[in-house]
């Protein structure tokens, strides 16, 4: 199967590789493409938790936004590359997540969530209010980052490359994971967290391992994202945004790490569509998402088994 | 310390919660390759002892020791690591995976990437010994569904072959044929103590059907109320005064 796999993920990847060729696409479209991805890529590390783990965080936006900001701190004094962007945010989502994870992992289910949601708080509370990082008005009008001197990531197309990039060196990461031994242990842990440590797993050094993996990856989307926006904002931090990432992969389908990309895609698509209309999107968008939760349990990746798929989830 | 051939020793055990006496003062030595049952009516402290040994619970006195080494208070991952598996009274698998993927996140805690950071991108080959461990109980043609739709006593042989993939030298099996039917029950007597046999293992039971008991035991030991009252070879139980009592009698007197 898994050989079936790489080849649809290599197909999906190089239709979207095409899709800057559309004639007449417009660079606001690229743009749009490039949130949808991004916002994609986060649904996807998320599923690591709570598709195949079982583990519901509600503090993701934490890791999203300290990563912008360890790019935007990066770029503000004038180191324009990349890598220093992204090492950055590896050693500031890093050690965040070290800490969460020892203390989130440590209690279960709701108080998990609890925990990943307080931890998040307390860090977006401490960017809303510090003047340092520009308070509410966070790090606004970044320059571009470089891939190397001389190279900047200056245009819609380049940003969408670069994300387009990340989305699928992390979706290898995944896919890599979840198919590994360890990710055998983590479907059981979301089975029969119990009856995994009766069979010599220390449940909990797999629950921090996979916290650890899947911060990194949203910290790394968060460092890429004020490459196109040029700012980091105390808001991506919010705790709305987390309820966000939690709904994108819901609507998307759990433990498929596939459906939470395109349930990221379809929400951020479905909000800017909306909202150029009216400025209640936000009912239209719930009342989307309420006929997908009650329709479609299984996501929109659920169809496949009306494609004759015969398992919905992975149980790899 | 280990006496010879001594594969589990429970030193006079107490475990209470709250103002509840669950075990008081047990003692036992199980020996290596015998099959040694604990038997009591409900509420004895049979799933307290088994639960202290395992490591769910550390006792509140008392130690527990496996091939002469303590591990008295250890947790259940790193009991089951030094070579004790369990199997719980309610089914207690992963459910909504199939049979096989079961058995095998099961059989791969052995293999050698388990607990390394290779573990992340490698995947244990376990494939044979996955339908090594389904063959002799008949799943082997089950393996791809999930372990949900089995029927009730095909999961209680599934929960068997769970504890087996962790390649234990010491079997707990908690009231193993609870909920089957007589006829039933007496093939997963004789199926447990064949697998047994061929494997070198050494079974710790409990059981309160004691005709189930009788049949398989080297030894057997009666708990009531928590404490100990008798240990023998079956017959010698059988015909024990205290144990006729325990079982008939009821109540404190």
């Amino acid at each position: 199967m898994s050989r079936v796999v790489t080849w649809r993920a290599a197909l999906v990847f190089a239709v979207l590789a095409a899709l800057p060729g559309v004639p007449g696409i417009s660079q606001y479209s690229l743009l749009l493409a490039f949130d949808a991805l991004l916002f994609g890529a986060i649904a996807m590390s998320l599923d690591l938790l709570i598709g195949y783990t079982g583990l519901v965080s509600f503090g993701h936006a934490a890791f999203y936004g300290l990563g912008a900001y360890a790019t935007a701190i990066v770029l503000e004094r004038g180191v324009l590359s990349l890598w220093a962007c992204l090492g950055a945010a590896v050693l500031v989502v890093g050690a965040y997540a070290l800490v969460v994870s020892y203390f989130a992992t440590a209690r279960r289910g709701i108080y998990f969530a609890l925990l990943t949601l307080i931890f998040a708080e307390v860090v977006y509370t401490f960017f809303r209010y510090t003047q340092t990082f520009g308070g509410s008005d966070g790090i606004q009008g970044l320059p571009d980052a470089r891939l190397w001197p001389g190279a900047a990531i200056d245009t819609p197309l380049r940003k969408y490359y670069l994300v387009l990039t990340y989305l699928a060196l992390a979706y290898a990461v995944c896919r890599l994971v979840v198919t590994s031994h360890f990710g055998r242990v983590l479907v059981a842990i979301r089975e029969n967290e119990d009856r995994a440590r009766f069979l010599g797993y220390s449940v909990q050094r797999y629950k921090m391992a996979i916290c650890m993996i899947s911060a990194l990856l949203t910290g790394l989307a968060g460092a890429i994202y004020p490459m196109r926006s040029a700012f980091a904002t105390p808001d991506l931090m919010l705790w709305t945004e987390s309820g966000e990432f939690i709904i994108s992969v819901m609507i998307g389908g759990l433990g498929t790490l596939v459906g939470p990309v395109i349930g990221g895609a379809f929400f951020t698509i479905l909000r800017d569509k909306v909202s150029s209309y009216v400025d209640w999107y936000f009912i239209v968008i719930g009342v989307v998402l309420i006929v997908i939760v009650l329709f479609m349990p299984r996501g929109l990746l659920g169809f496949r088994r009306l494609l004759g798929f015969k398992q919905w989830r992975a149980t790899a | 310390m280990a006496r010879d051939g001594v594969v589990l020793e429970v030193e006079a055990v107490s475990k209470s919660f709250g103002a509840l006496a669950a075990l008081t003062d047990v003692s036992l030595a199980v020996r290596e390759g015998e099959v040694f049952s604990v038997i009591g009516p409900n509420g004895a402290g049979k799933s307290t002892l088994f639960n202290v040994v395992s490591g769910l619970y550390a006792p509140s006195a008392g130690r527990v020791r496996l091939h002469g080494r303590e591990i008295t208070g250890l947790a259940p991952e790193a009991i089951n690591r030094l070579g004790v598996a369990k199997t719980f009274q309610i089914t207690n698998v992963f459910p909504e995976i199939s049979v096989g993927e079961n058995v095998r996140v099961a059989a791969q805690s052995r293999a050698r990437e388990s607990g390394r950071l290779a573990s992340l991108w490698r995947r244990s080959d376990v494939d044979a010994r996955v339908g090594e461990l389904l063959g002799p109980f008949g799943l082997a043609a089950k393996r791809d569904e999930l372990a949900e739709n089995l029927a009730h006593g095909e999961q209680r042989y599934l929960e068997i072959c769970l504890a087996l993939a962790t390649e234990p030298t010491l079997l707990l099996l908690d009231e193993p044929t609870a909920g089957m039917t007589p006829g039933e029950t007496k093939d997963a007597t004789r199926l447990i103590r064949e697998v047994a046999r061929r494997r070198g293992l050494t079974l710790l039971l409990i059981e309160h059907d004691m005709s189930v008991v009788m049949g398989i035991s080297d030894r057997v030991a009666v708990l009531h109320f928590g404490e100990k009252i008798a240990e023998g070879p079956p017959d010698a139980i059988r015909n024990d005064p205290k144990v006729i009592e325990a079982y008939l009698g009821g109540g404190e007197d």
